[in-house]
């Protein structure tokens, strides 16, 4: 009977259960659900991370390649996020150009990290005006569940930690270059932004939604901070959330931080080993 | 070329650093040797030696059936969804279709692909598909169309024969009514040296014409009924080659099939232990 | 006697009586299991085109066309020119491909050729190249189906090779390098061109299955009968493709029992296509197009 009430009457639903002060799931209603890391197991790829946030999946990989930099910023390199949501992950998607999903996702995405200074684009210079690194982070929705965003963050972010670069000999008097793949640094991450999903269910606040509790809920944001520090609040429409109610999911979103960024620090020393 | 303005657009100038690298200079010849020496692979394996298989089900949560194979470095994952209506079209047909999108994930392959399908990506969908559409009941769901997606996160050789052996799990997984389990398997051949279940850089150097003889054979057979739902060839092989390869791969595929039914056992259990 | 119209149609008593006459080693037009229809080829019938040819198999009417640019060449394979297929589906060669119908069957045509033309054994893409690492020639291949009456690859597979036997490439008077610019004379003397070795191009029989037997060229109706079919790529008496069409399995008995008839129809189509191919001679001037 279960199973048909949900389908039927989806909100009545999720109301009894919320009033009850629990999820269809088993979790409270400020629960999160568990976090998996797992960092550099793609090697075709310069940096790796699958990052799974209860049944949502995204991997991330990052390929390097040379490139000269635009005449206006001609000291920085570029990173360049692109979220794929392939009709695999979900019946929600069809084959064919990315989603609007997809595309406000990347935009995101690309703003947290260029907003929260956790990467220097300078570091990406060969020579001045010549020749940069451009980074391609490819992140893939393998399961999607809800909570995009958190994953899509825990998945770039590990993967970045874990890109080495080689070095390049460049003559540009000769446009000659030469990549010596004996030595590989790591690039340097000055921070790392973790990102939380809340959603509204009347008056009650849901940590870590699903995609069903997104999709009923009637509002869903983010809040995303980089250690301590507030980078952004995204809150794209829906019903008015109280400051009272905003100050707490902030709050609760920098202990959720500091464990996330020690679990990335885990998945890294593992990789390593 | 037109820009794309759905996703953030890299400069158009960049070029992998691989090409940079210092240049080697081994002939073919010395590469293949060095990638078989005294019958013993790269990693160690026999020339007739199968990978490991990991086999799970139920990667994707909201997908009707779905299922994530590790043979080696490969990771491949597919998914199968509920049957929809043929889009576009007007007319009653008998059979059910089978829609099949096979894609290298950007970072999978040594070289980055891109995000559109390419003539490679098209034809081993379409390989995909014909191999499929042989061990469905197709006629079960007139008028409708089944989706199976793959995707490969890291290609090491043998992508398409671990997309076709999952893509089977996942169907079986998603309970659309099918004849049969599908295993397939990969062969590269270079001269006398014929490679089972070849990783990346074995494939690609079978695809170049070092001896006479060279090529990728790629089967795909039903389990009970011993059928051969698809074949595909390339390069350049004597008759002879072929036949045995065909009785060697049947035999590797028979291999395959206890740990496909293994997954699918576990993936019953789980669901009756659910309820 | 039976008379077959052109029309496609279900008609069971006429899939039975296929069936009946193919077991007794007699098919509907008279043939044997192993007979092709005539066939009729022209070549040199594009004069846009660096080589062209069209093939009449019974109702499959098909056109070629070579056509050759300068190109770089992959940086993976500085050594070797490039070689593209390209298919179009004419929307009055079958009322199937209206619309986009036809697609599928193009990407299907020209991922099996591609795939057959691959190996350096096969056809020498060293030969296309101009200067290491910077430029090469490119030929495209534009197939266009103007008519579909069965047996599509095997059609297609012999006229691309006629049309690859006809193209020239023509010489080349000098190169200057200038830093990243590089300039090509192409030699003034229209005559003086080199012709591509075509010897090892591939022939493709389709081996069709119906009932326990197999049949070569199988006109639309035996198309219909048939689960499923494999297509041999043949060159030098080597086979560098198989692929399968239709959604039939096969045991593994009757697909080596396929292979070993569509190699040996194939040497037999190949002997006769390079005879024909001799008899043409240079600048003939007729041609359906001329």
């Amino acid at each position: 009977m279960d199973e048909q009430f949900r389908i039927l009457h989806p909100i009545k639903y999720y109301r009894d259960h919320i009033n009850n002060h629990i999820r269809p799931d088993g979790r409270e209603l400020n629960k999160f659900r568990p976090v998996l890391v797992n960092i550099g197991s793609i090697n075709t790829s310069d940096g790796s991370a699958l990052a799974k946030v209860g049944d949502t999946t995204v991997i991330c990989g990052i390929k390097a390649e040379l490139c000269s930099p635009k005449v206006e910023s001609p000291d920085q390199g570029f990173l360049i996020p692109n979220v794929e949501l392939p009709p695999l992950c979900s019946s929600k998607f069809k084959p064919g150009p990315p989603s609007e999903e997809a595309q406000v996702v990347t935009q995101l995405l690309a703003d947290i990290v260029k907003n929260s200074k956790c990467f220097d684009l300078k570091q990406l210079c060969i020579c001045h005006e010549k020749l940069v690194w451009c980074l391609f982070a490819d992140l893939i929705c393998i399961s999607y569940d809800g909570s995009l965003m958190d994953a899509c963050v825990i998945a770039l972010m590990g993967a970045l930690k874990s890109v080495q670069l080689p070095l390049v000999d460049y003559d540009p008097a000769i446009d000659n270059k030469l990549v010596n793949e004996e030595q590989k640094n790591f690039v340097n991450i000055q921070g790392i932004p973790i990102c939380t999903t809340f959603s509204m269910f009347d008056k009650n606040i849901l940590y870590d939604p699903t995609q069903e509790e997104e999709n009923l809920s009637s509002c869903t944001f983010n809040v995303v901070l980089m250690e301590d520090k507030l980078c952004s609040v995204h809150k794209p429409g829906g019903t008015p959330i109280s400051e009272q109610n905003l100050m707490e999911c902030i709050e609760v979103s920098k202990q959720r931080t500091n464990t996330i960024c020690e679990l990335i620090d885990i998945a890294l020393k593992k990789n390593k080993t | 070329m037109p820009v794309d303005h759905k996703r953030i657009n890299a400069p158009e100038s960049a070029v992998p650093y691989k090409l940079f690298t210092k240049l080697n200079t081994e002939s073919l010849k010395e590469q293949y040797q060095k990638a078989i020496r005294d019958g013993i692979r790269v990693d160690g394996r026999k020339p007739s030696e199968h990978r490991k298989i990991f086999l799970k089900t139920g990667i994707v949560a909201h997908a009707k059936g779905s299922a994530y194979i590790e043979q080696g470095n490969t990771k491949v994952v597919t998914s199968v969804f509920d049957p929809r209506e043929i889009p576009n079209r007007t007319d009653y047909c008998l059979k059910g279709e089978i829609y099949c999108e096979f894609k290298f994930a950007p970072f999978s392959c040594p070289k980055r692909r891109l995000h559109q399908q390419d003539s490679q990506e098209k034809e081993c969908s379409a390989i995909m598909k014909k191999a499929l559409e042989a061990v469905v009941c197709r006629e079960e769901f007139p008028n409708f169309q089944v989706d199976v997606y793959a995707l490969v996160l890291h290609n090491d050789g043998s992508a398409l024969s671990a997309a076709v052996t999952a893509a089977g799990v996942a169907l079986a997984s998603a309970g659309i009514p099918m004849f049969d389990i599908i295993t397939s398997s990969t062969l590269a051949i270079q001269g006398e040296h014929s490679l089972f279940d070849p990783n990346f850089r074995e494939e690609l150097l079978s695809e170049i014409a070092i001896e006479k003889e060279h090529g990728v054979v790629i089967l795909c057979v039903t389990s009970t009924h011993q059928q051969i739902s698809h074949f595909h060839q390339t390069g350049n092989l004597q008759l002879n080659t072929i036949t045995q390869s065909i009785d060697t791969l049947h035999n590797t595929c028979k291999e395959i099939v206890p740990v496909v039914q293994k997954c699918l056992v576990k993936s019953v259990l789980s669901v009756i232990s659910e309820s | 006697m039976l008379i077959l119209s052109s029309e496609k149609t279900d008609n069971p008593a006429r899939i039975e009586r296929t069936y009946y006459l193919i077991s007794e080693n007699i098919r509907i037009d008279g043939r044997e299991r192993e007979d092709y229809r005539p066939m009729e080829i022209e070549t040199d019938v594009v004069s846009h085109a660096f080589g062209s040819s069209r093939l009449r198999l019974a109702n499959t009417d098909v056109l070629v066309a070579v056509k050759i640019e300068v190109d770089a060449p992959y940086p993976e394979r500085p050594l070797e020119g490039k070689l593209e297929f390209f298919v179009d589906c004419s929307a009055n060669a079958t009322p199937e491909f209206e619309g986009r119908g036809g697609e599928e069957l193009a990407v299907e045509l020209s991922n099996c050729l591609s795939s057959a033309y691959r190996s350096e054994e096969v056809f020498n893409l060293k030969k296309l190249c101009i200067m290491k690492g910077r430029k090469c020639w490119k030929l495209y291949v534009d197939i266009l189906l103007l008519e579909v009456g069965g047996n599509l690859f095997d059609a297609v597979s012999i006229a691309v090779k006629a049309a690859l036997w006809n193209t020239q490439i023509p010489k080349i008077k000098s190169i200057n390098v200038d830093g990243s610019n590089i300039d090509i004379q192409v030699c003034d003397d229209i005559f003086s061109c080199t012709k591509l070795d075509v010897t090892g191009a591939p022939l493709m029989v389709t081996v069709c299955k119906i009932g326990d037997k197999c049949i070569v060229d199988p006109n639309a109706a035996e198309e219909q009968c048939s689960v499923g079919a494999v297509v041999v790529a043949v060159s030098r008496g080597n086979i560098c493709t198989i692929s399968q069409t239709g959604t039939g399995s096969f045991h593994p008995d009757t697909f080596k029992s396929c292979l070993i008839l569509g190699i040996s129809v194939a040497q037999r189509l190949e002997d006769s296509l390079t005879e024909t191919l001799g008899e043409i001679k240079a600048n003939q001037d007729v041609g359906f197009l001329k």
